[in-house]
Order: C-alpha cells, then structure tokens, then sequence
C-alpha cells in the first residue's frame, strides 16, 4: 500500500491514470477469477480462494478511510461558511457543535466501562450521550423521515384521479392492496371463510395475489433490466472506460 | 398566481386545503394511539416463513441478525427487531447482531436486545451478541464467509469476538443456520443472496419497510428468502406469532385507519372530479 502511495505521489497525471486504472482492474480481475475459475477438490475453493479473506479486509479497512475524508470534506465546507460569514453559517456552526459534542460524549460514554448491571444512576457523560443520541438525534431523524405520511395522504388524495382506464385500474389495485395490508381490510372481508374456494375474495389474499401474480413479475423484469444495466456500467468502472471520473477532471 | 376559490361543492371536495388533511390524518392517528379499536391480526405466509425459519434453524447453529437501520425508519424496523428477537429466545436460539449499513442501527438494535434480553433472562455472549459495525459491505461478507471471528475483530462493547463463549465453535459462515436482514435500505438483500444465500445456501430472511418490499417479493417467489416481515404489518404479524403484542400492533391499529382516510379522501376527490366532469359536459351539449 505504502509503495502504491509512493508511487502515486511521484507520477506525473498521466502515470497517475495507468497506475489507477492498472489497480482497479487488477482489484476486479482478482475477484472476477476468483468466482469463475473452476475448482479443484473442494467445491468452492480454487487457487486465489485463500486471498479472498485477506483482500476483503484489506478493502474494509482502506475503505474505512473515507470516513476520514467525509469528516474532512464536510469540516472544511462548513469552516469556510464560518469564517467567511456566508449566508446561513449559523447552520455549518451548529454542524460543528453538534458534531463536536455527539464526538466527545460517545467516545467518553465507550470508555467508561459500566458494570454488568449497569448502575441505577447512570454517570453524567452517558446520561449526556443519551440525551443526545436517544432524546434528540434519533427523534430528529424519525420525525422527518414522518413527515412523508403527510406528503404522500395529501399528494395521494390530489394527484390519484380516474382519468382515463389504466388510472381506475391502479386506484383499484392500490384500494385492494392498502387495505389488504391493514386489520381493518381484513375485518372488512372476515365474513369470506377463511378456507375454500371463496377464500380468495378476502382482501387479505387478494392483497397477496396482487403482490405475487401482478407486482412480482413486474419487479423481476425491471431487477434483469438494472442488472445488465450494472453489469454495463460495472465492466466500464473496471476497464477505465467511464467518463467524468478522476481522470477526465484532470485532464 | 392565486388560485380563485372554488365554487361549488364539487369543485370544494377536488380542492380541500392541505392543512386539514394534514390535522385529519394527526386526530386518526393521535385517536388510535390513544384509544385503540384493536382488530385481529392473521400471520401472512411470508410472516410465518420468518417465523418457522427461525424455529427450524439446527442446534448448534447461530442466527445472524444484520440491523442495517437507524431512526428514520425505526417505526417499521425497530418493532420488527424486538419481535424477531422475541421470536429468537422463545425458541432458545442464540443469535448474533450485527451492522454493514446505517451505523446507527448497531446501537439501537443493541437496546432492543438488552432490553428483550432482560425479560429472557438472557446473557450477553452466552445466548447473544453484538458484533457492532463493520465497514467494507461486500468485503465483510467475503471475508465473514471464511472467518467469522477474524472479519468481526471487536464486538459492539470493544471485546474481542473470539472470546465470547458462545462464538467458541463458530468459524466459518457454515456455522450459520440462518441470516436475517433488517433493513429499509435498498440493494442489502442482493449482496446477502448474492455472496452468502447463494454460494453456501445459508437460509436467509428478510424485513423490511412497507414502501420497499414490493421489490423483494421476487427473491420470496424464488425461494431465495425463506419468509419476509413488510413493514409494521410484519411486525404485528410476528407479535401475534410470539403472543407478545407491542408497538408494531399498536402502529396498525393506526395504519388502518390512516389507510380508511387517504382511501376517503381519494374518493371524495374524484367524485367530485366526475360529477364537475360531468356536468361540464352536460353544459356543452
């Protein structure tokens, strides 16, 4: 890793490129082989099996570094809002608190080392954390991803309008399946048997047979269609072949 | 540009203003919070494919619980954790939790196992555990294929997962009975069948948010996920399985009629729009 750094250091944009393009493909080659290159013996190992463990966590761990660049990346943004007194750098002041703060009193809260049970009266740099983590961070987050049940009854109630056949078509499967997933859906149809061969007009399984027979295939078409498209894209990443990458930036 | 009020009832019943069906849907759901009308609740097959994957995992072998979910969708995915863990220790299966997306879930999957884990008397690394996060996605799994204590390194608390007594047999991802990914992230069930479910048939189960698993009915159709929970209904469903009611069958006691509404308002909506319609038309004739 160190002698790729060098070297990654010394060249110039154009030894950069091969030597970049060179490591990415040889990254994909190693697993590529690995999962298509027959097996001798034992069923699922081959000659570059061994490196598969090896590898995958020297990539966890290079990997990990981007934590570090994100951190990085967001602090220099945010520090320059605030030394530049740009519109809104009250917003990138209260990134730094809150970062700062939630940084301190979960790396204090990992080290304290509770007994097993912990105590009745917690120490106040875990109450803290608590605070922070369960009092206000996770209820900030669960609150406006909440928000969308609003959006979408309203959107819902305004967007949804029988104007043509293929609407009342989807109004009637969207009515079958949201009430099918709901105990009052059920309850609507509970005087069907639950056996038998009117079994299938309870809402419940006419919800199922929505999701199975018409929504399943559907699914499973655009799934085949996104992965020749990933398959696509993917042989592009690893022959260097995709533009608007790190190498046309620079050049 | 205003928009001119509208001037008949019809035209009204197109146009009611946001900010009621906003405070509708609040009263319905503060309503059901608070005074449930409680309606039975039937175990869907795919609940019970989680629930009888769960029961049928071999002794000896471990349940991997992946929470790959933090408070956005923690409505869904927080009571379908602790009614799979409820499952998981009435059955007296150990599991392990774990975490390769959404970091956050490492935590609060820990709190929902703590806190089910009090009421099982349950130790922490005898019956379970928490691997806590790892970074890397696909490389974890590669690597936790081949060397489950050497990929995971330290446990949620910054032990060593080797030391745990009960990963003491467990090596390989052989040593796996089941896997069951919680999540309301795309394209983490397509890693699991791809690299795990796949290569080794380790049986696999999922659950995960209402708005995204019409997506993943295919892998149920294909036998490639044994069972799967769909939003808060599968945790209600799986409450009703492990006889222990909670948030997940009071969240659908709220759905439902959450559901009722928007269902009102889009019929109201378009009786309105096919009255107007029709009687612009009868006006052109």
């Amino acid at each position: 890793m160190l002698l790729l750094y060098a070297l990654h250091r010394l060249l110039g944009p154009r030894g950069r490129r091969w030597l970049i393009a060179l490591v990415t493909f040889v990254a994909g080659l190693f697993y590529g082989l690995e999962y298509f290159y027959p097996a001798k013996g034992n069923p699922s190992a081959n000659f570059l099996t061994k490196w598969i463990e090896p590898v995958s966590i020297m990539f966890s761990v290079i990997g990990f570094f981007t934590v570090g660049l994100g951190v990085y990346s967001l602090c220099h943004v945010h520090g320059r809002n605030v030394a530049r007194r740009r519109p809104g750098w009250h917003n990138s002041l209260a990134f730094f608190l809150s970062m700062i703060a939630m940084l301190v009193f979960a790396v204090w809260e990992h080290y304290l080392h509770l007994p097993e049970p912990p105590p009745a009266v917690l120490p106040w740099p875990k109450g803290v954390y608590e605070v922070l983590f369960n009092g206000l961070f996770a209820p900030l987050q669960a609150a406006t991803f909440s928000l969308l049940a609003f959006y979408i009854a309203s959107a819902a109630y305004r967007a949804f309008r029988i104007r043509s056949a293929e609407a009342a078509l989807m109004m009637g499967a969207a009515f079958i399946v949201m009430l099918g997933q709901v105990p009052v859906g059920m309850w609507l149809t509970s005087a069907i048997p639950a056996s038998g061969p009117t079994a299938f007009f309870r809402l419940e399984k006419l919800g199922e047979w929505v999701m199975n027979w018409l929504n399943t295939p559907a699914q499973r078409g655009i799934t085949f269609g996104i992965a020749v498209g990933a398959m696509a894209m993917s042989l592009r990443v690893w022959l260097s072949l995709e533009r608007g990458t790190f190498f046309s930036e620079q050049a | 540009m205003e928009q001119r009020p509208p001037s008949d009832l019809w035209q009204r019943l197109q146009q009611v203003p946001r900010h009621y069906i906003y405070l509708l849907l609040s009263g319905v759901i503060v309503w059901q919070l608070l005074a449930p009308i409680r309606l039975p609740i039937l175990p869907s097959p795919p609940t019970r494919g989680v629930y009888d994957a769960i029961r049928a995992v071999p002794a000896g072998k471990l349940i991997v619980i992946s929470t790959d979910w933090d408070a956005s969708t923690q409505a869904e995915t927080g009571p379908q954790t602790r009614a799979v863990l409820e499952a998981c220790f009435q059955a007296g299966k150990p599991f392990a939790l774990m975490n390769l997306a959404s970091p956050m879930g490492a935590k609060l999957g820990n709190d929902i196992a703590v806190e089910v884990g009090k009421e099982y008397h349950a130790e922490y690394g005898m019956v379970w555990c928490n691997w806590g996060y790892k970074a890397g996605f696909t490389n974890v799994l590669l690597a936790m294929a081949r060397n489950i204590p050497k990929t995971m390194g330290q446990d949620f608390y910054g032990k060593p997962v080797a030391a745990l007594h009960m990963m003491q047999k467990v090596r390989t991802i052989r040593d796996v009975g089941l896997v069951i990914e919680i999540t309301g992230l795309a394209n983490m069930t397509e890693a699991w069948v791809g690299l795990i479910q796949g290569p080794y048939r380790i049986p696999f189960a999922a659950a995960y948010t209402a708005v995204m698993a019409p997506g993943y009915y295919q892998f149920l159709d294909s036998g490639q996920l044994e069972g799967m929970l769909v939003g808060a209904k599968g945790a209600a469903e799986m409450e009703s399985l492990v006889n222990r009611p909670g948030a997940g069958t009071a969240i659908m006691s709220a759905q439902s009629w959450a559901h009722v509404l928007i269902i009102a308002l889009i019929i109201f909506g378009n009786l309105g729009f096919v009255l107007t319609r029709a009687r612009e038309k009868g006006r052109e004739r």
